[in-house]
């Protein structure tokens, strides 16, 4: 699944499995491309991955939890913890290796 | 409504330059040309105003003798041409905004002076600030510094006179080959910061002979093997990283023999220096080929390293730099250890490695932060940079530093990127510091291209010394990447008439793979994004201006396929700029690079901003 959430709703289910964080900013280009490709992963991942979009400039608290310090930022998360991590505009095949590689 | 955005199809240089030289050509054979009254042809091959040709003929097979005649004597320059009846001869080393007058002498014969009048090709602004050095010293060389931001390449004689000019941004290395032409980087942009489709080679009056293209294109430095084929820095720009890879390519046909990815032979993260970034992890930035140890040298500035690597097998024999922060079974394995009394340093994002015949190593050592750890980087104002020669004993690993000229001079001689430096006999060397700059009149901690950008100063200073000896020193405004000294008439081959190949081949272009579904609004891209189409017959640019933030994708939609490349237009933080040459002062201006090469049939050029998939009314054609 593939939602945007806030802090609370982030925290709520990040320790549920495997989670894809994906901090992003709305005045950013590649933002706005990953979040297509993000839903291309999600087609293929299904309920297995939930993908959570973070909005970098509204989730002040979560970016520096998670040291997060420019966008786009995938996080892969594991029962709560940091497994992986992509810094910048990704394709698809190189987040689906990552997700598969950590499942 | 316009049609179409502004478009243009560029002819390659090499064809514009065949298409001047026939046309010189029927001029002369339609004409009755002599040495007295020779056929004169300014800048002919368009990219150095600062030469010419001379073409007659003459009744008998004749020699001739051309002297470009200097302000005073010293400054001649002369060449003997084999006998011909049919002279094209180059002119080379005209004086700027000046008629430059030149002889013409056949041998034993009558000479003739023709002059040849040059505009001002700086502008008016004057190419350099000073020149020491004596006539005896320099003779009829001159310093050629290659651009490494907007100042084009030069070349000054003993007097301080620009002799030589490219008006084309041929950017990195040139050096002067067996054969008497000279190789440079391509004016051909591939991919920013400062990527370049392959290497010219090119005669010193302009003449292009060949392009060497190649997949992953060309930066910062190339090397003639004894054989002839040339080892060239290059990157796979299908991958996450850049500036990690060289190859070995056929002289006769441009094509990959051998390539050595440093990523089987390094490991990423290790050893960073201060500017190290993940994709840009070794930035390699000169190549040197040993014959006594059948070995390659490269010098990488985010390593702080200078390594060298089996040719054969590209396995790793040893590493120069400061082992600090390095995993212990690397530093007992390829590091050394100072030995003796003398002065010590390690070299810190130096450039320009260097092996002398008797196997020492040489390079500019920038010095740039001057230590492998953070808290301990000196700021621009107490740095310093030098010509450093260390003394390796492989058998022991032991290092030993017998020579350095630089340190004293402080923060004005400190370049924190580019430069080189050039061994040309026992204690005789070239120390060319050319990323100088400065902010504020204090020596500026951002490179010089983005120094200028903020209202800074650059300049270049570039120093001979012989047996401790001062004999030249240079000092020019802008930051050039290298010095080299060398004769505008070579002892080989000057000018060979004919078409100049274009060999090799341009990579894939990486795309994206993730659609965005829309349909085209059927409207031309907005004129607020000033675009335009340059097309090449090997590619095309495309030219636009986007807001930050604005999500912007290129679509060439042909009838059964789409290929589709995403346009960031987000700012790029570059932690290495060692050209600055292609950096846009508007931050919204983008330029995309499309090659022809794995594409085939007829697509429409259309442009996705936002939610608005717009026209551009160009097709091309692969």
């Amino acid at each position: 699944m593939l939602k945007e959430v806030n802090s609370e709703e982030f925290k709520a289910e990040v320790n549920k499995g495997l989670v894809l964080a994906d901090f992003f900013s709305t005045t950013c280009g590649p933002c706005k491309m990953l979040s297509f490709v993000l839903k291309d992963v999600e087609k293929t991942f299904g309920d297995d991955v939930n993908i959570m979009k973070v909005d970098f400039d509204q989730n002040k608290d979560l970016t520096a939890e998670y040291g997060v310090t420019g966008y786009p930022t995938l996080v892969l998360l594991k029962d709560g913890v940091e497994v992986s991590r992509l810094t910048g505009l990704q394709q698809k095949p190189v987040i689906i290796k990552m997700i598969e590689e950590n499942k | 409504m316009a049609e179409q955005i502004r478009y243009e199809f560029s002819e390659h240089l090499i064809e514009q330059q065949y298409a001047a030289e026939q046309a010189m050509l029927a001029e002369l054979e339609a004409g009755n040309y002599t040495v007295e009254n020779p056929l004169v042809k300014y800048n002919l091959y368009l990219v150095n105003p600062l030469s010419a040709v001379v073409a007659f003929k003459t009744e008998e097979e004749v020699a001739v003798t051309v002297t470009v005649l200097g302000k005073k004597p010293e400054g001649n320059f002369y060449h003997t041409f084999e006998k011909a009846k049919t002279h094209v001869l180059p002119i080379v080393g005209l004086y700027n905004d000046y008629e430059t007058k030149v002889e013409i002498r056949p041998y034993r014969g009558t000479p003739a002076i023709i002059t040849i009048k040059t505009p001002d090709v700086y502008g008016g602004v004057s190419p350099i600030h000073s020149m020491e050095t004596t006539p005896e010293y320099l003779q009829d060389n001159v310093i050629l510094v290659s651009p490494a931001g907007e100042d084009l390449a030069s070349a000054f004689d003993y007097a301080g006179d620009a002799r030589w000019h490219m008006n084309i941004a041929c950017v990195f290395d040139v050096k002067r080959l067996k054969n008497g032409n000279l190789i440079m980087g391509t004016h051909r942009l591939i991919q920013m910061p400062y990527y370049m489709s392959g290497l010219y080679e090119i005669s010193p009056c302009g003449k292009i002979y060949k392009e060497y293209r190649l997949p992953g294109g060309y930066h910062h430095d190339e090397f003639e093997m004894e054989d002839g084929n040339l080892l060239v820095l290059t990157d796979d720009l299908t991958t996450d990283t850049v500036e990690d890879m060289c190859v070995l390519i056929d002289r006769k046909t441009g094509e990959i023999l051998k390539t050595w990815d440093y990523k089987n032979c390094l490991q990423q993260g290790l050893g960073k220096s201060g500017s190290w970034s993940a994709h840009d992890w070794f930035h390699n930035n000169a190549v040197w080929y040993d014959k006594n140890t059948n070995s390659l040298t490269f010098s990488g500035r985010h390593m702080d390293s200078m390594i060298n690597i089996d040719f054969e097998t590209g396995d790793l024999n040893w590493i120069i730099g400061d082992p600090t922060g390095w995993p212990e079974e690397w530093v007992k394995k390829y590091f050394f250890t100072p030995v003796g009394d003398g002065e010590f340093e390690w070299q810190y994002e130096q450039h320009a490695c260097v092996i002398t015949p008797d196997g020492d190593v040489m390079c500019f050592d920038n010095h740039h932060y001057g230590s492998k750890e953070r808290e301990h980087f000196l700021p621009a104002k107490d740095s310093y940079s030098r010509g450093v020669r260390y003394r390796i004993n492989t058998k022991d690993m032991t290092i030993q530093q017998v020579w350095q000229y630089g340190k004293e001079r402080g923060a004005e001689f400190f370049s924190p990127y580019i430069c080189n430096v050039e061994y040309y006999n026992e204690g005789h060397y070239m120390i060319h510091s050319g990323g100088i700059a400065y902010l504020n009149e204090e020596p500026s901690e951002a490179l010089g291209a983005f120094a200028k950008q903020q209202g800074g100063r650059i300049e270049s200073i570039t120093v001979e010394v012989c047996d401790g000896k001062k004999e030249l020193e240079l000092q020019v405004p802008g930051n050039y990447y290298r010095g080299e000294k060398l004769k505008l008439y070579a002892d080989g081959n000057n000018l060979s008439l004919g078409k100049g190949e274009i060999l090799g081949h341009m990579g894939i272009t990486k795309e994206f793979d993730t659609e965005i579904p829309m349909d085209s609004c059927g409207e031309l891209l907005p004129d607020s994004c000033d675009a335009s189409i340059i097309e090449e017959f090997d590619r095309f640019t495309f030219k636009s201006r986007f807001e930050k933030g604005q999500l912007v994708m290129l679509l060439l939609e042909g009838e059964n396929e789409t290929h589709r490349y995403f346009i960031s237009t987000t700012a790029v933080p570059y932690l290495a700029m060692c050209c600055g040459t292609f950096l846009d002062s508007d931050e919204r201006n983008t330029r995309t690079f499309i090659n022809k090469a794995g594409l085939s049939g007829t697509f429409d050029v259309r442009v996705i901003v936002d939610d608005k998939k717009y026209e551009t009314g160009v097709k091309i054609t692969c």
